[in-house]
């Protein structure tokens, strides 16, 4: 079996990646409704948003609502196809449950 | 670094909630809108019909083609901000008018078939089908929306049922309060 995208495989940017998906192709989350959807810190949920940017899996769009600064995130066209990928390995392990040994997962800096 | 069955079944299930909650919140803002737009239109057209019964026809035909090209016109921003963004063809915006017009089409098949009606049992029953409408929706699309109908449904047979003399002012303060509130908890959530 394939290796896991090791960019995805950090629990909080598989669920950033999952909130993203909710949404209809093409539209955008704002940064404190993903905050409050994945019940993440500010600093924490930037980094790894900043780390999917880099990877191309998402568009990180900043402008201003008025006079407030406004984070919006998308998904990719790259970063849907990851994510699919992603879910496919999962519910590939859960088929070879019976398999005798787990699926090995590359190690990578979060 | 291993990831077990159980981790998998974990991730698999945590995702699932997530993209739920996430559709769902997406579904509360589109909706919100809406909700707002029909409220303001509901204080306007309750509050004018009151002084004005006679008009109540002409004032709920404007209001009401106001409420459909505004919702139309929210629609179509929405889908227009996305295909530009991703450059997607422009879709045919079927869904819309469609249940505009069945919704409207159910409403006077109704009143003509029970009629003679009083105009405040039309300005009962028109919210009553409304609630229903965002009662069922709920059910795909979020428990809110079925608070939301079942708050104005509750208050609409309050109003018909306790304060018959004063039900279109009841229903332009508290039934368009309603959608403007619920709209606003919708866009909050």
């Amino acid at each position: 079996m394939e290796q896991p995208d090791a960019i995805i495989h950090q629990p909080l940017r598989l669920k950033i990646m999952a909130a993203l998906k909710g949404l209809p192709r093409g539209e955008r989350l704002e940064f404190m409704r993903l905050r409050a959807i994945l019940n993440a810190t500010e600093g924490n949920l930037g980094a790894h948003l900043g780390t999917l940017e880099t990877a191309g899996y998402i568009k990180v769009e900043k402008d201003f609502n008025g006079k407030k600064p406004r984070t919006r995130v998308s998904l990719t066209d790259a970063g849907t196809h990851a994510y699919a990928e992603y879910v496919v390995f999962l519910r590939a392990i859960l088929d070879d449950e019976g398999s005798p040994a787990p699926i090995g997962v590359a190690t990578h800096a979060d | 670094m291993t990831l077990s069955p159980n981790e998998a079944a974990d991730a698999l299930r945590d995702i699932a909630a997530i993209e739920t909650r996430s559709h769902r919140l997406y579904g509360y803002r589109q909706g919100s809108s809406h909700l707002i737009l029909w409220g303001v239109l509901w204080a306007i057209g309750y509050g004018l019909t009151e002084p004005w019964p006679q008009q109540g026809r002409a004032i709920w035909s404007a209001l009401v083609a106001i409420g459909l090209v505004g919702g139309f016109v929210i629609v179509l921003r929405s889908h227009a901000r996305v295909a530009n963004r991703t450059g997607a063809k422009p879709r045919i915006y079927w869904r819309f008018p469609a249940i505009a017009l069945t919704g409207f089409a159910f409403i006077f098949a109704g009143i003509a078939v029970m009629g003679p009606v009083s105009g405040r049992q039309i300005g009962a029953f028109i919210p009553l089908v409304v609630a229903a409408g965002y009662a069922v929706m709920g059910f795909w699309l979020g428990l809110r929306f079925t608070i939301a109908g079942a708050v104005l449904a509750a208050l609409t047979l309050a109003g018909f049922f306790l304060l018959p003399t004063h039900f279109s002012p009841w229903m332009a303060v508290v039934g368009g309060g309603t959608l403007i509130l619920s709209g606003f908890w919708l866009r909050r959530a």
